[in-house]
Formats: structure tokens, sequence, C-alpha cells
């Protein structure tokens, strides 16, 4: 059994990519394109629920040369012929993905993304939004936690309620007490923990969110011409992140139906998360690197709905010339506009 | 032993009757009238007229007409000719002095000592606005006269209920846009809500160069899926307080806008265009 995966071509044989405008399967050869259903029935092989056996090296199915991908590496190139492999050992067993969202943005629109977003950046320097070469993209498929899970929420807390109104010389302020309390539940379905170490979990999170609409099973030949990971984050340690997600929710939800009150500060709280079941899915991300004297800069974009976020460096001078525009425009509007009035 | 100890106490004695003599003689010449607007006759009448005051209510009172300040604001020249021409009764140097500006066409009204809070803001605004008429019709021995019927009045009336000294602004009356504008440019307040305006916004767009969250606590919620099993508001108990309205304007505030002069005593006072 191959230990390693390529999609090839069933005109020309020449490795198969995933084409994100079209969702289909493009032979950069000889361009043709093939729907799922066809190229399913060329290849029936699929990622396996059993374990297969981890190899200390792998070769590409294309032209034999090694393997350049460390231990989480699930897809790539070969960095030889460029072709795409996929690691099926890594993609098997308990690293079997249960759903993907497939790629919507090539690379070259995830590159024009970014750079619309960083030109629109402030306190970018001027160097950093007018670099040509942007020094990587790569297209990957992160591997996230899924949760599902169902919160009972308790919160009870004083609210206040200020009326305040003048008789003759005096103003009178009347406040009054509450003893407020709700209890409520929701469910909550696919919270994303992002299950790769490699990944900036700040970044990740705020990449967020991703169209569910789009999820799909998984299946590797998503995976052809793209990077991918695999979860190197046990369930365990992600539940913990989502369970913070989780109650600071269902309390923010429970906080949300206290109105009519002029301040509420919660005493008490308690949250109880119950039937939590988390599925393992690869979602896509372009990763970009841009170095900016000396230093790498990270960019995440969201490979589905082009959401970005990164290390945007930031410049002092323009910092300082920002805050000074905004200072005096402040003064000359309080002086101006206050002298109307004293 | 004991007779040096004797004329040391007379040497005591009479140094703290000299001092004590040359705090309260104050310059007998109380209005000074460098354009000539008033004639020897009114200034002697207004002389004598000050007099009386300076003896009924120990209060300096001096009436300055020039049209050379020195450069100086009305307010800062006014407090200067007063603390360096020898003027104040008792030892909190109490009196008042007008200055008639006729350089920028003010009127200045600086008081110092126990005057500071026998003329209160209001009272110096209504000052003001009682010479202000006479001033603009040239006729200055009138509101000399006014002025003085006016310190009279109020120093007999004495300290207003209520009155209380504070640090800020003096009053000014028919203050033209301008000089509103110079005046708030140089209070300290304006510049501190300029800075924190600026530094607020510029940690805004600092913190969202990165980008920003945009899930909140219903993005993961299953659709209709929460839902209130317990919603009780109980009423415990309720407060009601009161606090007097102190009114910036109209006559019952007791305020005393006070600065510090450059002789570093402490200075009352208002004034206004004519």
């Amino acid at each position: 059994m191959n230990t390693v995966k390529e999609y090839k071509c069933p005109s020309c044989n020449a490795p198969l990519e995933f084409y994100p405008p079209t969702q289909n399967w493009k032979c950069n050869y000889c361009s043709s394109e093939f729907e799922i259903n066809e190229l399913d029935s060329v290849r029936k092989e699929e990622a396996s629920d059993q374990d297969m056996a981890e190899l200390d090296s792998y070769k590409c199915d294309s032209c034999g040369a090694e393997l350049i991908a460390d231990e989480t590496t699930s897809a790539t190139f070969c960095i030889y012929c460029k072709s795409p492999t996929i690691i099926k050992t890594r993609f098997s067993g308990r690293f079997k993905p249960k759903s993907v969202i497939p790629f919507k943005l090539i690379k070259e629109q995830a590159r024009d993304i970014y750079k619309e977003w960083i030109n629109k950046k402030l306190f970018a320097p001027n160097e950093f939004k007018q670099k040509e070469e942007i020094d990587k993209v790569t297209g990957i498929y992160a591997p996230f936690w899924l949760f599902d899970c169902k919160a009972d929420g308790m919160i009870s807390g004083e609210a206040t309620r200020v009326k305040t109104w003048t008789q003759g010389n005096y103003r009178y302020t009347n406040t009054k007490y509450f003893l407020v309390n709700r209890r409520g539940n929701a469910r909550y379905n696919r919270i994303p923990v992002d299950a790769s170490k490699k990944l900036d979990d700040k970044f990740m999170y705020m990449a967020e969110p991703f169209d569910y609409n789009d999820i799909t099973d998984f299946s590797m030949k998503y995976m052809s011409g793209f990077m991918a990971e695999r979860y190197d984050v046990e369930t365990d340690e992600a539940k913990t992140i989502m369970q913070k997600r989780a109650e600071n929710y269902i309390e923010d939800r429970l906080k949300s139906t206290v109105t009519g009150y002029s301040s509420f500060s919660v005493r008490e709280k308690n949250v109880n998360l119950s039937q939590i079941d988390a599925s393992y899915a690869m979602l896509p991300i372009y990763l970009l690197i841009n170095k900016f004297k000396g230093k790498d800069h990270i960019f995440i974009i969201n490979g589905q709905t082009g959401k970005v976020v990164g290390d945007t460096p930031i410049s002092r001078i323009k910092q300082l010339i920002f805050a000074s525009v905004v200072f005096l425009i402040a003064f000359l509007i309080c002086v101006l506009g206050g002298a109307l009035f004293v | 032993m004991f007779r040096k100890l004797s004329i040391a106490f007379l040497i005591f004695i009479l140094v703290s009757i000299l001092t004590g003599t040359l705090t309260y003689a104050s310059n007998p010449n109380n209005v000074i009238d460098n354009l000539g607007y008033l004639t020897e006759s009114e200034i002697t009448e207004l002389q004598s007229r000050i007099n009386s005051i300076k003896e009924t209510y120990v209060l300096d009172t001096v009436i300055v007409i020039t049209d050379n300040t020195e450069g100086k604001s009305s307010m800062v020249y006014a407090d200067d000719y007063y603390d360096y021409n020898d003027y104040g009764l008792d030892s909190k140097y109490s009196g008042l002095l007008m200055l008639i500006n006729m350089q920028k066409r003010e009127v200045w009204i600086s008081t110092e000592g126990k005057a500071i809070d026998i003329f209160t803001d209001s009272r110096i605004k209504n000052m003001v606005n009682n010479v202000t008429n006479s001033l603009s019709n040239g006729n200055y021995y009138d509101a000399c006269k006014i002025f003085l019927n006016d310190v009279s009045r109020y120093a007999n009336s004495g300290i207003p209920k209520g009155q209380y000294r504070a640090e800020g602004d003096p009053p000014y009356v028919n203050a033209t846009y301008l000089d509103k504008v110079l005046r708030l440019m140089r209070t300290w307040y304006i510049y501190l809500i300029a800075l924190a305006i600026s530094i607020i916004a510029t940690a805004i767009v600092s913190y969202s160069s990165k980008g920003k969250v945009t899930i909140d606590n219903r993005t993961y919620e299953e659709g209709g899926s929460f839902a209130l099993s317990e919603n009780s508001d109980i009423y415990l108990r309720e407060t009601t307080t009161r606090t007097k309205i102190e009114r910036n304007s109209g006559g019952g505030s007791g305020r005393s806008s006070t600065h510090s002069g450059s002789s570093g005593r402490s200075h009352g006072g208002g004034g206004g265009r004519f």
C-alpha cells in the first residue's frame, strides 16, 4: 500500500490540484478540470480509519525524491518536482479529520486582499506597505477541534435604577436596588480551537469566524495543492480553551437579558457545560510572512472569507504625527467651540 | 545683664512698632490719572471720598487711568500696580484697584486681602457693568463716582453669605469671541482634554492595526437554542439623596475667583471691555 498519495490527471497523468474558484480539480499541464465524482470514479482510495504505521521518511510518488516534511506536515509539495503530495498515514486513524472547509480563495486573491488591507493601516510604515514582493504566502489546511456543547448558566447580581430630578435649589437622586437572577441554557455548535502548536493561537482566533455552510466531509482530495498540518494539541488541552469561551458566551448572553437598569454588577455566577463533543476538522488559511527590518511579520488570511489579521509593524513616527494632529484638532474644537458657551 | 536685656527689649518694641506702622502705612495718592481726564478738583473730591472709605471700611481703594500697561494684560498690570506701589491696608494688604486701560479700552478691578471676600465674582461683574456705560461715553469722573459708590455699598453689606474662594478664571464682562478663545487657550484643562482624546484615538488605531475580533457570544449559538429558565428581578431597597445646586451665574453665587500675582500675593478681581 502506498504511504503517500498523489491525485493524477485521468487524461495526462500529471498531478491534479484543488482549484478554489470552481471548487473542482485542475490539471496544470493539460488544463482539464474534474468534478469530485469524476475523480471518485477513478480512484477509490481514501483516508482510512485504521492507524497506519509512521515511517521515518516518505518518497515523492512522481520523482522518487525524499519528501522534506516535519512530523506534523500532512500535505506538502515535493521540493524537486513540485508535485502536490499527501502523506496518507497522517490522515489515518486518530488523525483522520471528520470534516473540511475547502479553500475559496486562490493564492493571488489572498495576496491582493492582504495588500488592500495593509494599505488601509494608518500606522504601518510606508516601506512595508509598498513592498512589492511578499516573502511567502502558503495555503494551509489548519487543524482545528470543533466543539459542540450545551451550556447551563446562572448569574446573580445587583442592579440599580437611578433617577434624578431637580426641585427648587436641590438636585434629587433616587437609586433603586434590585437583586437580579438569570438562569438559562444554550447550545453552541462548532466552537473552533486551534489544534496546531505551530500556528499562533491569538491570530487564529482573530481570523474566525468561518462560514460553516461550506463545511463538508473530509476527503484527502481537497488537500491536493495545499499544505496541511495534523493536530498536535490534544482534545483535552483544547477543551479547556473552549470551556472558557463557552462560559463567557453564556454569561454575556445572560447579561444581555438584564435590561432597563442604570448599572448591573455580577456577584455570583455558575456555568455548567455538558454534552461536550469534539470533532476534528481542517480549515483553510493563508499564512503570509513578510520580512521587515530583519523581523518576520506573520499574517493570517482566512482562506474562506478573506478576513486578514496579523502582526502589522507600527511606525512610531506615524503614531506621533497622528497623535499630534488629533491633539491639535481636539484642541481647536475645544477652544473654538468652547468659546461659544463660556 | 539686666541692662542688656532691657535694651534688647526696647529695640524689639521699637522695631515691632516701626514695622507695624510701615505695613499699614499706605500710599496716600489713590487717584492716578496719567491722561489728564480728570480735573484737579475732581481728583481732590475722589481722594477725599477714598479717604473716608479707607477709614470706615479699612479698604484701600485705587483708581488708575493709563494708556500704557507696559505690555502686560489689564489683570497683570492692575495686580502689579497695586502690589508694587505700597497700597493695601492691614496685614493682608486689603483693598482694591480699578484700572481704566485706554489702550485696550478695558476696565479691570483687582482685589486683595479681605476685598477678595467682599467683592465676589458676581459683585465684580455688576460693578464692571455699572461703569461700562459711562466709560464708553467718556464720562470718566462719573465712572469713578459710580465705582466708589459700589465700593461703599458692598463694603457696607460685608462678605456675602456662602462666600468662598476658588482658584480660577476671573469673571470677564462683555468679552468678545476672540477674548474668550484666548482665555480658554490659557486654561490647563483644555490641554488635558485634547491630550486624553489624542491618546485614546492613537491607542484605538494602534490596537486595530492587527485586525479585529469579529465574533461575539451569538456566533456559535445554535439558533433559537437559548432559553431562560429563571428570570427574577427582586426589589431590595432605595435611597434618595439631595444636593444643593451651585449656580454659576446670577447673584446667588458666593464664588471669589483668585489667582497669584507676580509678587506672589493672591488677587481676586474681574473686568470687561467698554
